[in-house]
C-alpha cells in the first residue's frame, strides 16, 4: 500500500461516470425488486394450495407415568419381590415461570424445607440449553422435575398442607422394588435396570424412564412383570410450555409371578449351605462355595435354589453404584452374582454312576444278578487307576459297587466298551458310545431349559471321539508350537518339562479319544461335569419313571384383580431308555436303610425317616483343588401301583473344596431333609410334599404416580 | 480573514465542516435517503415488536424487550450516521486502507476468540450479552477499500478502464475476506461481499471479458465447493430444502415452511398488527432476525411487503443519484453500498418468499440486530457524505 499516491485528485479532472456502466447497475437493481414484488405477488394472492399451518396453535404431549413393577411370590403366595413406594417431590419449571417473581418465593420456601439453597434449586429445575450449563434439567420444560426422593413425611405434610405457598410444587409416589428376604434367592430373582439405548431400539414402547429385568426371573419374565406405563397428557404452546392439563391414564402394574419356590425351603437350604461351609471351612476345607438344589421330580418345578457365595438385590435397585458393582466383580468377593446351583458345572463324581448303571444295565454289559471284578486298582492302556483309597473288595453285585462306590467295578466294562467301539471305527463303521449317549440322555451336554436367561443355565459336559477330534483340529498348531518352544516363560523346570511332554503328546495323538477317557467318564471324572440344576433333574429321571424335565420356577401369571391368567407348564423333554426294572434296581441298592458307609446315609443313621430316603454321594478329584464334595438324594419313598419307586423330593447338594460327599454334602443335606419331613421341628412345607395348588392372591392395591 | 483557508478551497488539505457556509451545509443532506432508511427502521421496530411480544411473554421474558433494545440499536445507528456524515471524502480515502484492515483483523479475531451462533463461528463476545459480528463491518471496508483502490491507482488515467494489475490487486483485496467469511461460514456474508465488488468492478469500467470470466469462475468455484464438501452440512441442507422444499419439512426447510405459512396468511391487507396467528405462535424461528419479513407479510400483508420493497428501491435510486454526481472514489463507494443493500434486501426477502435459499442474513434496516444495524448506519452515513461533499465541490 506504501506506492500508493494520497494526495487528493485534482476536482478539475472529475469525470463523469459514463451512463453505461450505471444502465447495468440500475438494471440489475429494478430487476431485483421487480423479482421480488412478483413474487411476492404470487405468494400471496395468487397461489393456490397456499401452505397452512397443520400443527394448530396447541399442541399434546404426554407426560410418561411408570408402571409399577409386578411382584414375584413363592408358591404360598408369600412375596419374594415386593413394591415399596417412596415420596419424590417434584417442581414444575413452568408453573413457576407464569407467577410474578418467577417462583422466587416457593423455590426458597422449599430451600429451607429441603436443607438446599434456592439458587441449586432453580439451576436444577432450568431446562437446558446452549446459554444453561449444568446443573440443569435435560428432560421437557412442561416436566416436573423431581428434585428429592424419599422426603421425610414432614416435608410432604408441610407441602401438602400449604398448597398454596407451594404452587408447582407436588408429591409424586414412585414405586421401587423391595426384597423382603434380604438375598433370599437373589440368584434366581436376578435383577432389573434402567433400559439402555439397544434396549429402546430392541422394543420401542420402551420409555425412557423404564426398568427393565437384565437377569433371573426378572428377565424372563420381564414382559409379564413390567406393565404398562401410564401418561398424563400436557398441552403445550408452540414454544414447548404447558398451558393446561389433558387426559389421565393410569399405569397398569405388571402382573403377579407365582413361583414354585417355597420361601420356607429356599431360606433352609441357604442357611444350611452357610452353615456347612463354615463348618467346612471350620474342618480346614478351603469350602470356596456351594448349592443346593430342592426339586419336585414328579413335576419339574424347582422349590429351592441355593448358591453360595451370595449377593444383596437391593444394591441393583434405582441403579447399582460404580463401587459397589467393582466390589461384587472384584476378584476376592468370588463371583457371588454366579448362580452356581444353575449356571456352574463342576466334575459330579461318583453321583454320575447312576449314569453309567443305567448304560451299562441298558446295553447288557452287565447285569444285577453277576459278580464283577473289584481290585484295589487296574491298569487300562498302561495307566494305573485305582479306587478310593486303593479298597479291594473282591468280586461283588452292581448293588453293592454302587453303595461302597468301587470305581474299578466300573473302569473294567467302560474300557471294554471303548475297545469294541476301536474294532467298529476299524471296520470304518461309527462308534456305538453308549455312556456317551446315555449321558446325553440324561441331559448332560445340552441347556436344561430351565425358565431362566439361556446365559444363566450350565448346558455340562463330556468327551467323546468326535469333539476331542474338533478340538484337536481347532488347537493343534498351538500344541505343536509349544512343544516345539518348550514353554521358555515358565521358571520351573519340572513344570516346563511337564508341559512339554504334554504338549507334544496333544499335538500328535490330541486327537486320540482313549480307553482311559471313557473309564474316568464312568466314575464322573475327566471332562464329565454338571450343574447341581442338572444333577437334580438325572435323579429325578430315577424316582419319577425316566422322565427328564425342563426344570421350571414360574407356575403362574396373576393380574392385579388376584386373577390366574396362565399357568406355567412344566415342559417334559425326553424319557431316558432305561428300563423301570433297573431304575428300581439303582434306587433300591441306594436307600440310606443300608447304611453304606461311604454313601451319605452316614450322617441319617440315627434318624426316623433313614428308610424313606435315598442318595448317591460324590467325591470329585479336581486338579490342584480339594475334593468337590457332592450327594444327591430323594425322598420320601413311595411304591406306585406299578412298583416303581418314586420320591416327592430331589435334593442334591454341592460343596466346592470340602471333602468327601459323606463329611460335607451329607450333613448340609441332612438339615434340609430334617425340615422337609418334619424331624424334631415342624415341617417347613405343609405336608411334607410340594404344593398341588396355586396360593389365592388378593387383588393388588394399586401403587401409581398420582 | 484571507489567511485563513475556506472549507471549499480545493488546496485545503483536508475540509472541515466547521466554518462551512450555511447554504452547502443545508444542500448537503439527502432528505429522502435519510427518511427512507428511518422509515424503514421503524416499520423494523414494529416488526420485531409483533415478532417477539408473545413469545417473550410465554417465555416469561418483557414483551417489549426486544422492542426496547432494537430502539435503542437505530439511535445508536442514527449517531453513527451523522459521525459518518461528517468524515470527509478525502479523510475516507485515508482511512479507507485502516478500515479495510480492521476488518480482516475482525474476521482473524473470530477464528481465534470466537463464538458460533445458529451454525456460523461469526461473532466476538463481548461480555454482557453483546456480540459483534466483524464480516458486517467489513462489508463496508472492503468496499471502501476497493474505492480508494481504483481510483488512487487510476488517478492519471480516469477515462480508460482499470489495468490487468488493478483488477488483479482487487480480486486479492476481495479474495482475503471472502474465504474467511466462507470458512466462519457464512455464505450469506460472502455473497453479500461478492455482490458488492461486483458492483465496484462494474462502477470501475472493468473490460466486459473481465465481468464475464468473473461471472463464469464465480459459478465454477460454487460447483467446485458443493462437490468438494466445503460447504457445512447445515448449509448443503438448507440448498437441498431450497431445491426439494416439500422434502424435510420438521428439518432443514421447516424454517423456510414456517414463513411462508406466514406470509400466505396475510394476503392483501394481513391479518394486522399483532393479529398474525403464525407469527404470534412463534412458529418462525429467528423471526425478529432473517425472517422478519414474514411478519410484514402475515401482518400487512402484500401491501406492507410491498411498501418495504418499495422504501428499498427509493434506497438505491437515491444511492445511485449520490454516485451518479460524485468524484471517482464516492462514485465507486456509493455503487458498492448500493449494491451491497440492494442483494442483501433481495436475498433476505427472496429467502423468505421462496426465491432465494436460506442463508443467515438480516433484511437491512429492519432486521432486528447490532452490528448489522450499526455497520448499516455507518453506510448511510457514508453515502450522505459522499453527497455532502460533491455538493461543496459544485
Amino acid at each position: 500500500m506504501s506506492s500508493y499516491d494520497f494526495t487528493p485528485i485534482p476536482l478539475n479532472r472529475r469525470r463523469r461516470p459514463t451512463s453505461r456502466r450505471f444502465l447495468v447497475i440500475v438494471v440489475l437493481v429494478s430487476s431485483m425488486v421487480l423479482t421480488l414484488l412478483g413474487r411476492l405477488y404470487y405468494v400471496q394472492l395468487l397461489e393456490k394450495d397456499k401452505p397452512t399451518q397443520t400443527s394448530g396453535l396447541l399442541h399434546d404431549a404426554a407426560i410418561v407415568v411408570p408402571a409399577p413393577r409386578g411382584v414375584i411370590v413363592d408358591s404360598t403366595g408369600a412375596p419374594l419381590v415386593d413394591n415399596t413406594s417412596v415420596q419424590v417431590l417434584t417442581v414444575s419449571y413452568d408453573t413457576l415461570q407464569q407467577r410474578p417473581d418467577h417462583g422466587a418465593a416457593v423455590l426458597a420456601a422449599l430451600a429451607d424445607l429441603l436443607d438446599t439453597s434456592a439458587s441449586a434449586l432453580a439451576a436444577e429445575i432450568t431446562p437446558c440449553s446452549p446459554k444453561v450449563p449444568a446443573p440443569c434439567w435435560t428432560g421437557e420444560p412442561y416436566q416436573p422435575v423431581p428434585v428429592a426422593a424419599n422426603v421425610p413425611s414432614s416435608v410432604v405434610f408441610a407441602v401438602g398442607e400449604h398448597r398454596e405457598q407451594f404452587p408447582g410444587v407436588a408429591i409424586e409416589t414412585e414405586s421401587l422394588a423391595d426384597y423382603p428376604g434380604g438375598s433370599l434367592a437373589s440368584h434366581v430373582l436376578g435383577y432389573t435396570s434402567q433400559i439402555t439405548a439397544a434396549d429402546k431400539k430392541k422394543d420401542p414402547s420402551l420409555s425412557d424412564s423404564d426398568q427393565i429385568g437384565v437377569s433371573g426371573l426378572e428377565e424372563s419374565y420381564d414382559s409379564i412383570l413390567r406393565g404398562v406405563d401410564g401418561k398424563q397428557v400436557v398441552q403445550l404452546s408452540p414454544q414447548g410450555y404447558s398451558v393446561g392439563a389433558g387426559s389421565y391414564t393410569a399405569p397398569t402394574q405388571g402382573d403377579t409371578l407365582v413361583t414354585s419356590i417355597n420361601a420356607k425351603v429356599q431360606k433352609l437350604a441357604e442357611s444350611s449351605l452357610a452353615q456347612q461351609i463354615k463348618d467346612s471351612r471350620a474342618a480346614g476345607k478351603p469350602a470356596t462355595s456351594g448349592a443346593v438344589v430342592v426339586m419336585d421330580p414328579q413335576t419339574g418345578r424347582v422349590i429351592a435354589a441355593a448358591s453360595y457365595p451370595t449377593y444383596d438385590p437391593q444394591e441393583f435397585v434405582g441403579g447399582i453404584s460404580d463401587a459397589d458393582y467393582a466390589k461384587l466383580t472384584a476378584p476376592s468377593a468370588n463371583d457371588p452374582l454366579l448362580s452356581r446351583a444353575i449356571a456352574g458345572q463342576y466334575a459330579p463324581g461318583s453321583t454320575f454312576k447312576l449314569i453309567t448303571s443305567s448304560s451299562l444295565l441298558t446295553h447288557k454289559e452287565i447285569n444285577t444278578t453277576s459278580d464283577y471284578p473289584c481290585p484295589g486298582s487296574v491298569t487300562i492302556d498302561g495307566r494305573v487307576k485305582t479306587n478310593y483309597d486303593s479298597e479291594v473288595l473282591g468280586n461283588i453285585n452292581l448293588e453293592n459297587a454302587l453303595g461302597y462306590s468301587c470305581d474299578t467295578f466300573f473302569y473294567e466294562p467302560e474300557a471294554n466298551e471303548y475297545y469294541r467301539d476301536q474294532a467298529r471305527v476299524a471296520k470304518g463303521e461309527k462308534p456305538l458310545e453308549y455312556l456317551q449317549a446315555m449321558a446325553a440322555d440324561y441331559g448332560v451336554g445340552s441347556s436344561p431349559g430351565i425358565d431362566l436367561p439361556a446365559g444363566e443355565q450350565a448346558a455340562g459336559s463330556y468327551a467323546d471321539r468326535e469333539t476331542r477330534l474338533a478340538r484337536w483340529n481347532a488347537n493343534k498348531t498351538q500344541y505343536c508350537a509349544d512343544a516345539k518352544s518348550g514353554f521358555p516363560d515358565d521358571k520351573n523346570a519340572a513344570d516346563r518339562a511337564y508341559l512339554t511332554e504334554l504338549a507334544k503328546e496333544n499335538c500328535t495323538d490330541g486327537w486320540r479319544y482313549r480307553a482311559g477317557d471313557n473309564a474316568d467318564m464312568a466314575i464322573g471324572q475327566g471332562e464329565t461335569t454338571m450343574s447341581p440344576l442338572q444333577l437334580a433333574v438325572a435323579y429325578s429321571a430315577l424316582v419319577n419313571g425316566g422322565r427328564i424335565w425342563e426344570p421350571t420356577i414360574g407356575w403362574a401369571e396373576v393380574n392385579a384383580a388376584g386373577k390366574v391368567v396362565k399357568t406355567i407348564k412344566p415342559t417334559l423333554r425326553d424319557r431316558v431308555p432305561v428300563k423301570q426294572s433297573y431304575l428300581n434296581y439303582i434306587a433300591n441298592s441306594l436307600n440310606f436303610s443300608r447304611g453304606w458307609a461311604v454313601s451319605g446315609a452316614f450322617a441319617y443313621l440315627g434318624v426316623p425317616y433313614k428308610n424313606e430316603i435315598g442318595g448317591k454321594t460324590g467325591t470329585a478329584e479336581v486338579f490342584g483343588k480339594a475334593d468337590t464334595s457332592w450327594l444327591a438324594t430323594w425322598g420320601p419313598i413311595v411304591k406306585t401301583k406299578t412298583g416303581a419307586v418314586s420320591a416327592k423330593f430331589v435334593v442334591v447338594g454341592m460343596v466346592e473344596q470340602a471333602g468327601t460327599g459323606a463329611t460335607a454334602a451329607g450333613p448340609m443335606l441332612k438339615r434340609i431333609w430334617d425340615g422337609l419331613l418334619g424331624y424334631k421341628q415342624p415341617a417347613v412345607i405343609k405336608g411334607s410334599q410340594p404344593a398341588t395348588t396355586l396360593p389365592k392372591l388378593k387383588p393388588q392395591v394399586q401403587v401409581s404416580g398420582k | 480573514m484571507s489567511s485563513v483557508l475556506s472549507a471549499r478551497d480545493p488546496r485545503a488539505p483536508f475540509s472541515l465542516t466547521l466554518g462551512e457556509p450555511a447554504r452547502v451545509r443545508r444542500r448537503g443532506f439527502d432528505g429522502v435517503l435519510a427518511a427512507a432508511a428511518l422509515a424503514l427502521a421503524l416499520c423494523g421496530a414494529v416488526l420485531v415488536w409483533a415478532a417477539t411480544r408473545d413469545v417473550s411473554r410465554a417465555a416469561g421474558g418483557n414483551p417489549n424487550g426486544f422492542l426496547y433494545r432494537h430502539l435503542v440499536n437505530i439511535l445508536i445507528a442514527g449517531g453513527l450516521a451523522v459521525l459518518a456524515s461528517r468524515l470527509d471524502l478525502r479523510m475516507l480515502r485515508v482511512t479507507g486502507p485502516v478500515l479495510y484492515v480492521l476488518g480482516v483483523l475482525g474476521l482473524l479475531a473470530v477464528f481465534a476468540v470466537g463464538s458460533t451462533i445458529n451454525g456460523a463461528h461469526a461473532w466476538i463476545t463481548l461480555g454482557a450479552g453483546f456480540e459483534v459480528q466483524p464480516s458486517e463491518f467489513m462489508k463496508l471496508g472492503l468496499i471502501i477499500g476497493l474505492a480508494v483502490l481504483f481510483s488512487v491507482r487510476a488517478r492519471h488515467r480516469e477515462h480508460l478502464p482499470p489495468t490487468t494489475g488493478d483488477v488483479l490487486l482487487a480480486l486479492i483485496l476481495i479474495a482475503l475476506p471472502l474465504g474467511m467469511v466462507m470458512l466462519q461460514p457464512d455464505l450469506g456474508s460472502a455473497m453479500v461481499l461478492a455482490a458488492a465488488s461486483f458492483g465496484v468492478l462494474i462502477a470501475a469500467g472493468v473490460r466486459a471479458r473481465w465481468t464475464i470470466g468473473l461471472i463464469l469462475a464465480t459459478v465454477l468455484v460454487a460447483i467446485l465447493v458443493v462437490k468438494t464438501g466445503m460447504l457445512a452440512d447445515y448449509q448443503l441442507a438448507r440448498f437441498a430444502s431450497f431445491t426439494h422444499p416439500d422434502k424435510d419439512l420438521q428439518g432443514a426447510a421447516y424454517n423456510v415452511h414456517q414463513a411462508q405459512i406466514a406470509i400466505a396468511n396475510g394476503g392483501l391487507f394481513g391479518t394486522g398488527l399483532f393479529h398474525g396467528p403464525q407469527t404470534n405462535g412463534g412458529f418462525v424461528p429467528e423471526q425478529q432476525t432473517d425472517f422478519v419479513f414474514s411478519v410484514a407479510g402475515e401482518e400487512f400483508g402484500l401491501l406492507g411487503g410491498a411498501v418495504l420493497i418499495a422504501l428499498f428501491a427509493v434506497l438505491c435510486w437515491r444511492g445511485l443519484r449520490i454516485a451518479r454526481r460524485a468524484d471517482r472514489t464516492g462514485q465507486l463507494i456509493a455503487v458498492g453500498i448500493v449494491c451491497w443493500f440492494a442483494f442483501q434486501a433481495f436475498q433476505n426477502i427472496g429467502m423468505n418468499i421462496g426465491l432465494m435459499p436460506v442463508t443467515g442474513l438480516p433484511l437491512p434496516f429492519v432486521s432486528y440486530g447490532g452490528s448489522s444495524m450499526f455497520a448499516q448506519g455507518l453506510a448511510l452515513g457514508v453515502l450522505e457524505g459522499i453527497r455532502r461533499h460533491s455538493l461543496a465541490e459544485d
